[in-house]
């Protein structure tokens, strides 16, 4: 007990007075405290340093590097950073909330505006980074802070990067894996803006549908999952897809009409939608030109920040079931709760083939849980895109066709071994 | 990157010579004067050059190594960070920041094997403390431009790609001077291949003319690089170590 006061009293870095500890981030403890120099109350991350005498955390420094260049009413603020005890610390400004505690938040009712005025703080945040050449290759809602004032703001610039050099080559291991854009998913390294775009797309449809659209188990299955929800792209579509460096041949399936997969959005947020969700980068909309879509100015208005629905306090919104269909809730696709893509006795007979390759990929699945790898909502079962809609017939999965076995296998070793960050 | 180093951090850190030039009352006391200040620096940019190709990192993480080296030192007196010290750590850091990371453990190796001598001598402790020092005296801005970028850009614009070679080199040795803390790389980028053009005997007024840019900065720069090579013929091998010595740092 005694040491709880003295952490409740401790001062550090003669200006910041410590408070309870918040969570553990990616590379160390993250706590509350007050700035005495302005009153105002912060978040501390006190970074760990590297277990083999690498110094400061690789991670920690590149959120510090591209930070320090940022300033913009919808990306976190860096406040200030000092060592002490030989371990550096962060200081953040404080929020109450992320993206993702709203979208679960069954108590929540997101209005069209709602969700409009959430999809142009983020873009404008992102806009703000590409504008300074910076991609976030991070984007997911646990990642977009809520303030107290409703504003949102972009964090977790752990994986962030400047770009600009275009014959840069980059890892394509970023981003959560339902974010991650198909380019990715076939190995490019030479990628661009576009990626965070597909993000925010997905954030979009998150937040119209109030779950993850696209819940891959495995880097295939998030593929299969993105063409049997937009069709597998043509030749024509996508000129560059054949010649990536993980390029296997997806089953021909054709798209269902987005309209079916988001029965209560407006004509203009599909458009958007669509324009975002383009599978090839190059002509994929860019941030600026969404945000100068006619999706934001036309009705409704985006709501105003500070009117913004909020999330319970921690804890409180827990015990309210996820897929629970409420009539008086905002646009909710009906569905059944959870659809476990472990029942495959129906699939069997329409794909013979696509079986073994899926077991591997449940196997590899239940390594990386295992392993504890931060999925973001653990407790989901993955989920495959929501059929009910279209009928008692399931779509047909896209299926593998020039799968050559040996080299998924090689891959997905690789993955085992090679954790996302850094 | 080099698109928007008008809103860059390192824009709004640009110095003046004055600033830059101003040795550290701590070193002052101990009788450095400007000249052994500057040389100390000098020898430190070609000592983290050496260890860097060992190391094997791009030219873009030496360019910004030494560049952190050098702020260091317009805030920081060569006596209480040891330059034996700063220098590697900033090649360390750098290395991390332009991510390509040299691990300590091998760095440290090279440098036993490099330096005969005791005082160049630390260990991986010594690096990681200086590099939070580091991080903190650089108040954690750590985005640097180089000319190597607009340098290439422009070569090709004016049809002088034969020239890379040499301007590529004029440019490496700018890091021997404070050039990088005082303008705007692209200036040094032009600069080098003003004086390039002249060594070679090419005409570029006609392409200078239409880039409206001031000829005066530029030409003053390219001066400056001239005098530069004047100054620093034949290897100063002692005159760096009497300054060293004065500063009394290690045993």
């Amino acid at each position: 007990m005694p040491e709880f006061d003295q952490f409740l009293s401790k001062k550090v870095a003669d200006r910041y007075l410590k408070r309870e500890v918040l969570g553990e981030g990616t590379y160390g403890v993250v706590y509350k405290a007050i700035d005495t120099k302005s009153g105002q109350t912060v978040a501390i991350k006190k970074i760990r340093l590297g277990k083999h005498s690498d110094g400061v955390n690789f991670t920690a420094l590149r959120e510090i590097k591209i930070l320090k260049e940022l300033k913009d009413p919808n990306i976190i603020e860096l406040i200030d950073a000092f060592p002490h005890k030989g371990n550096l610390h962060l200081v953040f400004e404080f929020m109450e909330s992320d993206l993702e505690a709203v979208i679960r938040d069954r108590n929540i009712v997101l209005s069209p505006a709602d969700v409009k005025s959430y999809l142009q703080m983020t873009l404008k945040g992102l806009a703000y980074c590409h504008k300074k050449w910076v991609l976030h290759r991070d984007m997911k809602p646990n990642n977009l802070l809520i303030g107290a004032d409703g504003q949102l703001k972009l964090a977790d610039f752990g994986l962030a990067r400047l770009f600009g050099s275009p014959d840069r080559k980059f890892t394509h291991q970023v981003f959560a894996r339902w974010y991650r854009a198909p380019e990715l998913l076939f190995g490019t390294k030479q990628y661009g803006a576009g990626v965070d775009v597909w993000a925010a797309a997905c954030i979009f449809a998150e937040l119209l549908l109030r779950r993850p659209l696209l819940q891959g188990s495995s880097d295939i299955d998030q593929l299969g999952k993105i063409f049997a929800t937009f069709g597998t792209p043509k030749p024509s579509q996508w000129p560059d897809m054949i010649y990536l460096p993980d390029y296997v041949e997806y089953q021909y399936v054709s798209a269902p009409p987005l309209r079916s997969l988001f029965p209560m959005a407006s004509d203009d947020a599909l458009d958007l939608l669509s324009k975002m969700f383009t599978y090839d980068p190059k002509s994929r909309i860019t941030v600026q030109q969404a945000l100068e879509h006619r999706y934001f100015s036309s009705i409704p208005a985006p709501t105003k920040p500070s009117s913004l629905p909020r999330p319970a306090r921690k804890g409180e919104s827990l015990n309210s079931k996820p897929s629970d269909f409420n009539p008086h809730e905002g646009p909710v696709v009906l569905s059944p709760p959870r659809k476990s893509r472990r029942v495959t006795v129906q699939r069997d007979g329409l794909e013979g083939n696509v079986h073994h390759t899926e077991k591997v990929d449940d196997h590899f699945y239940d390594a990386r849980q295992v392993a504890g790898e931060n999925m973001g909502r653990s407790e989901n079962v993955p989920m495959s895109v929501d059929f009910s809609i279209f009928g008692s017939k399931p779509l047909p999965r896209p299926t593998l066709n020039s799968a050559d076995r040996s080299h998924l296998k090689r891959k997905l070793d690789l993955e085992f071994i090679q954790p996302e960050r850094e | 990157m080099a698109a928007n180093f008008w809103a860059s951090s390192h824009y709004k850190q640009l110095l003046d010579q004055e600033d830059v030039e101003a040795v550290h009352s701590p070193d002052k006391e101990k009788g450095i004067t400007l000249e052994e200040f500057k040389l100390v620096k000098m020898h430190m940019a070609n000592y983290i050059m050496r260890l860097a190709q060992v190391v094997k990192v791009r030219q873009r993480v030496i360019a910004t190594a030494v560049t952190y080296m050098r702020r260091v030192y317009t805030r920081k007196s060569l006596s209480e960070y040891d330059p034996r010290l700063v220098a590697p750590t900033c090649l360390y850091l750098a290395s991390k920041a332009e991510e390509s990371t040299v691990q300590a453990r091998p760095l440290v190796f090279y440098i036993k094997k490099q330096c005969p001598d005791e005082k160049y001598r630390f260990e991986i402790k010594d690096i990681l403390e200086m590099e939070m020092k580091i991080l903190e005296a650089l108040d954690y801005y750590l985005v640097v431009y180089h000319p190597y970028r607009p340098l290439t850009l422009f070569l090709q614009d004016a049809g002088l790609t034969d020239m890379t070679q040499l301007a590529w080199g004029l440019v490496n040795d700018t890091y021997k001077m404070d050039l990088i803390l005082v303008h705007p790389p692209y200036m040094i980028a032009l600069a080098c291949i003003y004086i390039g053009s002249v060594l070679k005997e090419k005409d570029t007024t006609s392409w200078f003319e239409e880039l409206r840019v001031d000829m005066n900065v530029v030409k003053n720069i390219s001066m400056e690089i001239l005098d530069f090579y004047d100054n620093n013929k034949g290897i100063l091998e002692d005159r760096v170590n009497a300054a060293l010595n004065k500063l009394a740092l290690k045993q």
